[in-house]
């Protein structure tokens, strides 16, 4: 044994006890201020070498520690917030505004005598000058009308990539060094030669770090005894190696990206949600490979590994990803020993982050399966979601990706399927409100919600009319704005532009084009897009069709329809009611469930028509993460039945109640959806009733979950066309009450994982708003196999 | 042709092998009391539907078939609808769908349907005439029919509702054991199933008294009877 496996086991969890005791993240406000203090002494750099110096010159004064449990060195705390994030334990429904406000993270650090008010305004009121604020709030200002009760929504992308580190770890960042300085040399263009050099200068940024950890563990040292003198040894002598040289064991590799990933993130601090990355068991294997490390040693490695995603006390919405698992373009599945190390190092720990992820495909062995058993049915414990290979490449391939890319396909954050370090997809950039477009058409542009006037409507003289032609004048409104969503979303990726990001370039093809990964002119990365999240699919298919029905079965109540969406149905409780009982999405049932699927497809292909700032397509992607509660809220009653300001269905599932049948005929009514044209990614939630598994051990349970879900859902179409992402919580609403009811009974050491739309939570850190949530998406009789 | 039906839905290996369809069509002869579906006994009620889109909602549903699953027509008492059913069943049968139904075994045509079905789930409630009679009206004919079941060398599963104070003392269990000891039973297999009261409410909601009362029996009845079975060299199971 080259390691102590129990004693790095008792380390992590003694650093994760430290973490969650962090009660304030203050890192990413020195490291701005010393940035702006930077650039403000040097107006006079090119902005190209700006963000890379200033870089540099923030993390030779970021403050840095070591624990004495510390293993590896490195930390991304410093590049997140307290608490900033949408879906957090303050998170409520009505705070929403539409809005984005790039200088609200200064709110969330609580002045003290270090950390005064002035100093933070000061910060706050140089940030407010910068032109990247000025730029986006002008972009808002412009779309205010239809973002404030969340038409569309957009936003500037930050994070939200798959880096690609594996180069940067075989050879170190010396050698891409020397390849960008013999590049500088020969090339002609100026802006390009620039970019260049603040690439190569910015690496030294990881090599600032590696320095100064050295510095802390020799300080270390002169106290330590016993066996951490042999640990910081090896500390010290993995950190004068990495990341400048080659990484050779498992142990270097680690380290390496570690320092990588820190400086990237805290070159995007306080905003580097989402970055993932990517199959983790494909970056590590070849160096447990080389040195032949046992699982259990390899397992001990990456709990160490999986501590680092996690960021002070915070537990949600850091939406860092990893994957495991999947095939090769000639279908062989490229699952390895490091996969099931870090299956290992997952359970072992059920830390809330980072977020995990396995690519599933036909040939997926069984072991695979067995392994998973444990993590859906052991209460609490995190669960995997789950991607179709088989679906996702040809979808891939259909949108331009190169074949020999196929398998290197990574998710961003949450579901958005992404190439590692080749593809800039901007995934969070646009948010599309089906649901509010369709209550503007049908109250002649007036919110339900305030009564103001948001938009101007083709005019109609009778309610009937109006009501034949709902789908018509739906599909032009939205044609309408989703132009004017995609100009705002364009508008926001010029204004991110002029942060730049070096350092995360080298790793997304800069050091290969010279161009920065947010460049608006030029396209820095082999692929482009920009997404977009479209909310309220089901809602819109169900009141057209409740339309329909109206006007064949009671056409002389049209006018009533429209005064009762104006009252939220108040005193119209027998016309509801009849509304509600029309047929619904998810019940398996042809009129209905083609509706959606026609919709899903109009939208998409008109999203997908839409260029962006590079003239690529905007991505359609079919998810709400937690969207679908905010923007639900900014919706007035719907012909559905549905009542103002409740939710939207979440994704492309069923809104909450209305699929009564069971899962069976869910899936079947998910079937009828194209799933080849959400090349942008989408979402879907089961709840899993663990009663439906018979199995005596885990192992045989895990094979259970692939016949009775996995197989069916994911590879019974004899086409390319089959759902591809899938993410569950095998639990029922009563077990969730109770551990709400008895925490200390349920969740023990305080940590109770759950899945909220891509992300782990701990439940029991969440909102009341964000609880009741997940308990009702549970919902035995629309979500839950296992009898109907 | 129309079919009425009150309920579809699919679950695992409840009734029949695999992932199933199961549709529970509208109307029963019997009236048990502790029936646990009493919106299916009027004929009437329920919802209809043609056969042609019965069959084309079962054709859209193959893909959930997994695992040797399929479609199970149960009830109410499905039998009672016999032609739409003949016409469904052969289509199933045309398209390799696996078919099986639910029956209380008390309709004496019930064999008509057997070249289109893969697997019979018969109840057999009691081995008295007279004494099922009594609780749940006219029973003529079904001994012979479970008979005849029995004779067709069809897959055949013979439920048992055990229910304290009407068939599940240990002499009862003999009783049972001794009407199937000379029947070609090489293709039949057991369950027995505790009364439960699932029912219950859909009783009150339909504004009916439920009148079951201290029907329980213990799992220890459901190994005895088990055991009982197995000493006849029966096949039982628990599904």
């Amino acid at each position: 044994m080259r390691y102590d496996c129990n004693k790095l086991d008792e380390q992590a969890r003694l650093l994760f006890k430290e973490e969650r005791a962090l009660t304030r993240l203050d890192g990413w406000f020195i490291l701005r201020e010393n940035i702006l203090a930077y650039e403000e002494e040097h107006k006079n750099t090119p902005k190209e070498l700006l963000s890379a110096e200033a870089l540099c010159y923030a993390l030779e004064r970021l403050p840095l520690s070591l624990s004495d449990n510390a293993v590896f060195a490195g930390t991304q705390r410093d590049a997140f917030a307290q608490s900033y994030a949408l879906i957090n334990p303050n998170f409520k429904l009505s705070t929403f505004n539409g809005y984005c406000d790039p200088t609200a993270v200064f709110n969330d650090i609580e002045p003290n005598e270090e950390f005064t008010a002035e100093r933070i305004d000061g910060v706050r009121k140089q940030t407010e000058k910068s032109d990247y604020v000025r730029a986006l709030k002008e972009v808002y200002a412009n779309a205010e009308t239809d973002t404030k009760e969340v038409a569309y929504f957009i936003e500037q992308v930050t994070g939200h990539l798959i880096p690609d580190f594996r180069k940067a770890i075989a050879y170190g960042l010396n050698a891409l060094q020397a390849e960008m300085e013999e590049k500088i040399k020969s090339e002609t263009d100026e802006k390009k030669k620039l970019n260049l050099q603040a690439f190569s200068i910015s690496l030294n940024g990881a090599k600032i770090l590696a320095r100064r950890y050295i510095e802390l563990a020799k300080a270390q040292k002169e106290t330590a005894t016993g066996e951490r003198i042999q640990e910081l040894n090896r500390l010290i002598s993995t950190l004068e190696k990495v990341p400048a040289f080659g990484a050779e064991t498992l142990f270097e590799a680690i380290q390496s990206f570690m320092l990588l990933w820190s400086v990237m993130c805290l070159e995007q601090a306080p905003n580097p949600f989402a970055f993932s990355v990517g199959n983790a068991d494909r970056i590590f294997e070849p160096y447990r490979a080389k040195e032949n490390l046992s699982r259990e040693e390899s397992a001990a490695l990456f709990k160490h590994f999986l501590l680092f995603f996690n960021v002070g006390s915070r537990s949600w919405a850091i939406s860092q990803n990893i994957l495991i698992g999947g095939k090769d373009n000639d279908g062989n599945d490229l699952t390895n020993l490091t996969s099931f190390a870090l299956l290992d190092a997952y359970y072992a720990m059920n830390f809330p982050q980072p977020i995990l992820s396995v690519k599933l495909h036909k040939n997926t062995p069984d072991c695979m399966y067995e392994e998973l058993g444990r993590f859906f049915f052991t209460p609490g414990c995190l669960t995997p979601s789950l991607f179709n290979d088989d679906t996702v490449f040809p979808i891939l391939k259909n949108n331009g990706v190169d074949k020999n890319d196929l398998p290197d396909y990574s998710v961003a954050g949450c579901q958005e399927p992404l190439i590692m370090g080749k593809d800039n997809g901007n995934t969070t950039n646009s948010w599309l409100n089906l649901a509010k477009i369709l209550e503007l058409v049908l109250n002649d542009g007036k919110s339900l919600i305030t009564g103001e006037k948001l938009t101007d409507c083709k005019p109609y003289t009778t309610a009937k009319e109006l009501l034949s032609t709902v789908r018509e004048r739906f599909y032009a409104k939205a044609e309408e704005y989703i132009d004017r969503m995609c100009n705002a979303a364009n508008g926001a990726s010029v204004a991110v532009s002029h942060l730049k990001v070096p350092f995360l370039s080298c790793f997304m093809g800069g050091i290969e084009t010279g161009v920065d990964t947010r460049d608006v002119q030029s396209q820095g990365t082999k692929y482009n897009g920009s997404g977009c999240l479209i909310h309220g699919l089901s809602v819109v298919a169900d009141a057209f069709i409740a339309i329909d029905k109206l006007l064949e079965e009671r056409p002389e109540d049209s006018e009533r329809l429209l005064s009762a969406l104006q009252k939220d149905f108040e005193g119209e409780e027998e016309l509801q009611k009849y509304l509600l009982s029309r047929p619904k999405y998810g019940n398996n049932i042809a009129i209905v469930d083609d509706e959606v699927a026609k919709i899903a497809k109009k939208i998409s292909i008109a999203v997908r028509q839409r260029k962006n700032y590079l003239g690529n397509p905007f991505r359609p992607d079919w998810s709400s993460p937690t969207t679908h509660l905010t923007y639900g809220y900014w919706v007035g009653a719907t012909p559905d039945g549905r009542k103002a300001r409740t939710m939207l269905g979440y994704g492309v599932d069923p809104l909450f109640g209305t699929a009564e049948n069971g899962l069976g005929f869910r899936i079947l009514s998910m079937f009828k959806l194209d799933f080849l044209e959400f090349n942008g990614g989408y979402a879907s939630h089961l709840g899993l009733d663990p009663k439906y598994f018979k199995g005596e051990t885990l192992e045989e349970k895990g094979l259970e979950f692939k016949n009775k879900i996995m197989k069916p859902l994911f590879f019974s179409s004899e086409n390319d066309n089959a759902p591809f992402y899938l993410y569950v919580n095998v639990t029922t609403p009563e077990i969730l009450r109770k551990v709400l009811a008895n925490p200390k009974k349920y969740a023990p050491s305080g940590v109770y994982i759950m899945r909220i739309h891509g992300t782990f939570v701990n439940f029991l850190d969440l909102s009341p708003d964000v609880q009741e949530d997940i308990i009702k998406r549970l919902d035995l009789s629309s979500t839950t196999c296992g009898g109907y | 042709m129309q079919i009425r039906y009150f309920q579809k839905g699919f679950n695992y290996s409840q009734d029949g092998t695999g992932n199933r369809l199961v549709i529970h069509l509208q109307g029963c002869n019997l009236h048990c009391p502790w029936c646990s579906n009493p919106e299916g006994m009027n004929g009437n009620g329920g919802e209809s539907l043609s056969t042609d889109d019965l069959i084309k909602e079962i054709a859209s549903c193959k893909r959930l078939f997994f695992d040797g699953g399929g479609v199970t027509f149960t009830g109410g008492e499905c039998t009672l609808q016999k032609d739409a059913l003949i016409e469904v069943l052969k289509s199933c049968k045309q398209n390799g769908v696996h078919t099986a139904i639910e029956t209380n075994g008390t309709c004496p045509y019930t064999v008509d349907l057997f070249e289109n079905i893969d697997l019979i789930i018969s109840d057999f409630k009691h081995y008295d005439e007279e004494k099922l009679r009594k609780r749940v009206g006219q029973v003529r004919d079904y001994r012979k029919n479970i008979t005849d079941y029995l004779k067709s060398g069809k897959p055949l599963l013979i439920r048992i509702v055990l229910i304290n104070g009407f068939n599940a003392e240990r002499e009862d269990a003999i009783c049972f054991a001794e009407f199937f000891k000379d029947l070609p039973t090489q293709n039949a297999t057991f369950e027995f199933l505790p009364y439960h009261e699932y029912g219950k409410s859909k009783w009150e909601k339909l504004g009916k008294e439920y009148q079951m009362k201290d029907a329980f029996v213990t799992q220890d009845t459901v190994k005895l009877f088990e055991e009982i079975f197995k000493s006849y060299h029966f096949k039982t199971i628990r599904s």
